[in-house]
C-alpha cells in the first residue's frame, strides 16, 4: 500500500507509453499519475485516439507501458513487464470491465455470460447465481435471463455488460466510453445505474466518455492531452473557466 | 466443477438457443465418418483374416505332422498323439500322384487317402461334401439324393472336387422323386411321404415305383429289372441289401391311403480309371496294366482358396495300392481344443512339446506357419489400408484446424475480452484445443457407433451396394469371393482384436482433432490482449 493514503486502491506512477510508426514513434502517454480511492469514481476524458483506452489496459495490465507503475490494492508491478500469471488471477477478482463494445459472448445467453466472468474467478456455484440474478434484476433486465445478446438491444447488452463486469465484486470498474454506441436517453440510463452500482457496491470506477455531463458525475475528473493527464480537474475551477468564457 | 475452458469450448460448440452449430456439425461428422471407414474397413479385414483361419483349419487342421525320415513306423503315433492334452483328433493321410480319365477326358487332381473310421474328426469332409452337392433341376421333378457322408468312402469309392468331376464330367449317383401323373405330391401337402434315405455309391440306375396297398403296406416295384418287394412300413425304412436305395417314411401328417404312389428315378455314380505313375511307365514298356476302377461317391468343395481346386479324396488304402507301398503314411493332420486351438503362441508351444514326445522322426508345423505367406500378405494388405486411410483422418484434421483457425480470427476480441476478465493466455488458448478435443471424441464415440451398426446390417448394406454396382446376376460372383453374409465381423465386446481396432481409431481420431486444434490455440495465446480488443 502507498504510503499517506491505506483507502487507494489503484495507482500509476510515471506510466509513459509510446507506439512505433514507421521509423519513428508517437508518445501516446507521459509521466502518467492516476490515483483511485476505494469506492470513489474517476473519468477520464479526452479527444479521441488520445490515448484514453491505451491507459485503460495499461492500468489493467493488458499492455506493457515503456516505464512507470502499477499498484492494485498495494501490489506494486513494473508497467513495464510482462503481466505474470499471478497477476491474471488478481486480475478476474481486482478489476472488472466494460467497453463500447459490449464484447458479449454469443454463444452465451445473458446468464451464462454473467457468470462467465464467474468461472473465470473462483468458478459458477448457487452464490454466484444468486448474485448474478440479483445484479440483473437491479439492471432491469431480469425478464432476458436465458436470452441470447443478439436478441437484445444496445442498451440491454450493455446493463448485461454492466453485471458481468460486477459479478466478482470487483475493487475497481474500468469502463471505456460504457455509452458510446447508445443514444443519448439510453446511455444516461445505463450512467446512471452504473454510477448508482459501483456506489451501493463500494466499487472504485475509472470512465472514460467523451460526454462531459457524464464525467461530471464522477468524484473527479481528469484530462488527457497530448499525453499529459492534467491535474485533478476542481469542478469550481471548470465553472470559474465556464463563467470566464460567458464574459 | 467443468473448468472453464472446457465449458466455454463446448458452448462454442454447442451454443445456448441453437440445437448445434453449422461448423460443429460438420466437423463432427467428418470425424465419425473417418473412424467409421477406418473402423469399417480394418474389421472386415480381420473378418476376412479369421474367416481364412478357419477355412484352413478345415481344410488341414491346427498342425500337420510330416515325418522327417521316409516311411517312418507311424503306427503307434496316433495313439501317441492323441494322449497328449488338448489334442482332439488325428487323422493320417496318404497322397500320391494319380492320373484320372473318364472316357476322352483326362485329369490329374491333388489325391489325398485318408482312413474313413476316422470320420471327419479333423477334417470335416462331410461339410465339404454339402458344400459341393450339385442337385438335377427337372421339371415336375425334384433332386432328394441324400447327402453323401464320409461313411461312403470305401477303396473303390472317390470324393473328386466340383472342379475335377467337371473337367472329367462325371458326378456320383443320385436320385429324383417324381411328381407325374397320379404320384404323390411333395410333403408340403401335408400327407405323408417317402424318401430314400441312403444311395450307396455302387447303386444302379432304376426307375423305383412305390404303391401303398394300405395304410402300412406297400409294394416296391423297379421298373427295369423287374424287382418287386413288399415294404411294411411299421418294421423300420427299407433295406434291400447292397446296391439299392434306402426307402423309408418321411415327415408326419396324414396317413397313407391305398394307392398312394410314389416314383423315384434313381442314376449310377460314373466310374473313373486311375492310372499310377508306375502303371504308366509299365504301359509304356508294353506292359498291360488294367487301371483301376473306381466310383464317384460324392463331390467336395473345400472353402479355402489355397486348397487344391483338382483334388481327389480316397481311402489310404487306395493310395497305397496305387503307390504300391503297404502300410505308408505322410503324416497326420491334427485338432486342438482348448485354449491351443486359439492361441497362435501356444499352439506354437504344443507343437514344440509333441515334437520332443514323437522324437526326432517327425516335425509338427502349425497352421500359420504353413501357410504364413497368405497370411503374410493379408497383414501386408492392412497395414496398407491403414497407411492409405490414415490421410482420412489427417483431411478430417485440416479442416478442423482450418475451421478453427477461422474461428479464431472471427473471435479475437472475445480472446481480449477473456484475458481481460481474468483468463490466462494459455487458458484461452485451450478453449480451441479443447474444441478439437470435443469433436474428436465425439465424432469417434458416434464413428464406432455407426462402425457397430455397420458391421451389424453388413448383410444388407452390402447386398444393397454390390447389387447396385454388380447387379442381381453379379451378386453370386462377388459373393463367392468377398463372402460378406458368412464374415465372421465380430463386435468389440466379442473379441479383444476388434476392441484394439476400435479403440485404436476411436484414440487416433481424438488425437489427431486435439492436435488441429493446438494450431488455432497456440494462435490465440500469442494474441496481445489490447490489440485483440482494439481490433476492428
Amino acid at each position: 500500500m502507498s504510503e499517506g493514503n491505506e483507502n487507494l486502491v489503484l495507482e500509476a506512477k510515471g506510466l509513459s507509453k509510446s507506439f512505433r510508426l514507421g521509423d519513428g514513434s508517437i508518445r501516446v502517454l507521459a509521466d502518467a499519475d492516476i490515483r483511485l480511492e476505494e469506492a470513489s469514481s474517476l473519468s477520464i476524458q479526452g479527444s479521441s485516439g488520445c490515448g484514453k483506452t491505451t491507459l485503460l489496459n495499461l492500468l489493467a495490465r493488458l499492455e506493457k507501458a515503456d516505464e512507470g507503475k502499477v499498484s492494485w490494492d498495494g501490489y506494486e508491478m513494473e508497467a513495464s513487464s510482462s503481466p505474470s500469471s499471478r497477476e491474471s488471477v488478481m486480475r478476474a477478482d481486482f478489476l472488472g470491465v466494460v467497453y463500447q463494445a459490449y464484447y458479449l459472448i454469443p454463444e452465451l445467453n445473458v446468464l451464462e455470460n454473467i457468470l462467465m466472468a464467474a468461472r473465470l474467478s473462483a468458478g459458477a456455484n448457487r452464490e454466484s447465481m444468486d448474485r448474478a440474478r440479483s445484479l440483473l434484476s437491479r439492471m432491469g433486465v431480469s425478464d432476458k435471463e436465458r436470452q441470447i445478446p443478439t436478441k437484445l438491444s444496445g442498451g440491454e447488452r450493455q446493463r448485461v455488460a454492466i453485471a458481468r463486469a460486477l459479478i466478482n465484486n470487483p475493487r475497481v470498474l474500468l469502463a471505456d466510453e460504457p455509452t458510446g454506441n447508445l443514444d443519448e436517453r439510453t446511455g444516461g440510463q445505463v450512467m446512471d445505474l452504473l454510477l448508482a452500482t459501483c456506489n451501493e457496491e463500494k466499487t472504485g470506477l475509472i470512465l472514460v466518455t467523451h460526454n462531459p455531463s457524464f464525467a461530471e458525475a464522477a468524484d473527479s475528473r481528469v484530462f488527457l492531452k497530448e499525453g499529459k493527464l492534467s491535474s485533478r480537474w476542481e469542478p469550481e475551477a471548470e465553472e470559474t473557466k465556464a463563467n470566464d468564457e460567458d464574459n | 466443477m467443468v473448468p472453464w475452458p472446457l465449458y466455454l469450448a463446448w458452448k462454442q460448440l454447442f451454443p445456448s438457443g441453437k440445437k448445434v452449430s453449422f461448423f460443429s456439425l460438420l466437423s463432427i461428422v467428418g470425424v465419425a465418418l473417418g473412424v467409421n471407414v477406418m473402423i469399417v474397413v480394418i474389421a472386415f479385414m480381420q473378418g476376412f483374416q479369421q474367416k481364412f483361419r478357419k477355412d484352413i483349419i478345415n481344410a488341414q487342421g491346427h498342425a500337420r505332422v510330416v515325418p522327417l525320415k521316409p516311411y517312418a513306423d507311424w503306427s503307434e503315433i496316433p495313439a501317441r498323439l492323441r494322449h497328449a492334452e488338448n489334442v482332439e483328433g488325428v487323422t493320417p493321410y496318404l497322397q500320391a500322384q494319380l492320373l484320372l480319365q473318364s472316357g476322352d477326358y483326362h485329369a490329374i487332381p491333388f489325391c489325398m487317402g485318408l482312413q474313413p473310421e476316422d470320420g471327419d474328426e479333423v477334417l470335416p469332409v462331410d461339410d465339404f461334401l454339402e458344400e459341393g452337392m450339385l442337385r438335377l433341376q427337372a421339371h415336375d421333378a425334384e433332386d432328394v439324393t441324400p447327402l453323401p457322408t464320409m461313411e461312403m468312402l470305401e477303396d473303390d469309392v472317390v470324393f473328386l472336387s466340383s472342379q475335377t468331376a467337371n473337367r472329367l464330367g462325371v458326378r456320383p449317383a443320385a436320385v429324383v422323386q417324381v411328381y407325374e401323373g397320379n404320384a404323390s405330391l411333395p410333403e408340403s401337402t401335408g400327407k405323408r411321404s417317402v424318401k430314400v434315405a441312403r444311395l450307396d455309391p455302387y447303386v444302379e440306375s432304376g426307375e423305383w415305383e412305390l404303391l401303398f396297398e394300405d395304410q402300412e403296406s406297400c409294394l416296391v416295384r423297379e421298373a427295369i429289372s423287374g424287382d418287386e418287394f413288399t415294404w411294411e412300413t411299421g418294421e423300420g425304412p427299407l433295406d434291400m441289401g447292397f446296391g439299392y436305395p434306402v426307402f423309408e417314411l418321411s415327415g408326419g401328417g396324414k396317413p397313407f391311403v391305398a394307392g398312394d404312389r410314389f416314383l423315384f428315378q434313381v442314376f449310377k455314380a460314373n466310374k473313373i480309371e486311375i492310372f499310377s505313375p508306375s502303371m504308366i511307365e509299365q504301359a509304356k514298356a508294353d506292359e498291360l496294366i488294367p487301371p483301376r476302377e473306381v466310383r464317384v461317391g460324392g463331390i467336395f468343395e473345400v472353402p479355402w482358396q489355397g486348397f487344391q481346386m483338382e483334388a481327389l479324396i480316397g481311402t489310404m488304402r487306395l493310395m497305397a495300392d496305387m503307390r504300391a507301398q503297404e502300410s505308408a503314411c505322410d503324416g497326420f493332420y491334427l485338432k486342438f481344443s482348448g485354449p491351443v486351438a486359439r492361441d497362435e503362441a501356444k499352439l506354437q508351444a504344443k507343437c514344440r512339446e509333441l515334437e520332443l514326445v514323437l522324437e526326432e522322426d517327425w516335425a509338427v508345423v502349425p497352421w500359420f506357419v504353413e501357410n504364413a505367406w497368405f497370411f503374410e500378405l493379408l497383414k501386408f494388405e492392412e497395414y496398407l489400408m491403414v497407411l492409405i486411410m490414415i490421410p482420412i483422418g489427417l483431411v478430417a484434421a485440416f479442416a478442423i484446424a482450418i475451421a478453427l483457425m477461422t474461428t479464431v480470427l472471427r473471435k479475437i476480441r472475445e480472446i481480449g475480452l477473456l484475458v481481460a476478465m481474468g483468463g490466462s493466455r494459455f487458458s484461452v488458448g485451450m478453449v480451441f484445443c479443447l474444441q478439437g478435443f470435443v469433436i474428436g471424441s465425439i465424432g469417434a464415440i458416434l464413428g464406432c457407433g455407426l462402425a457397430i451398426l455397420f458391421i451389424r446390417y453388413r448383410e444388407v448394406i452390402m447386398t444393397f451396394i454390390v447389387e447396385r454396382i454388380a447387379g442381381s446376376d453379379g451378386q453370386a460372383g462377388v459373393a463367392q469371393f468377398y463372402d460378406f453374409h458368412s464374415l465372421d465381423v465380430p463386435f468389440p465386446w466379442e473379441s479383444s482384436e476388434s476392441l484394439s481396432t476400435f479403440l485404436s481409431f476411436a484414440l487416433f481420431s481424438v488425437l489427431v482433432s486435439t492436435v488441429a486444434g493446438l494450431l488455432p490455440a497456440w494462435r490465440a495465446t500469442r494474441l496481445n490482449p489490447a490489440d485483440a480488443l482494439r481490433s476492428e
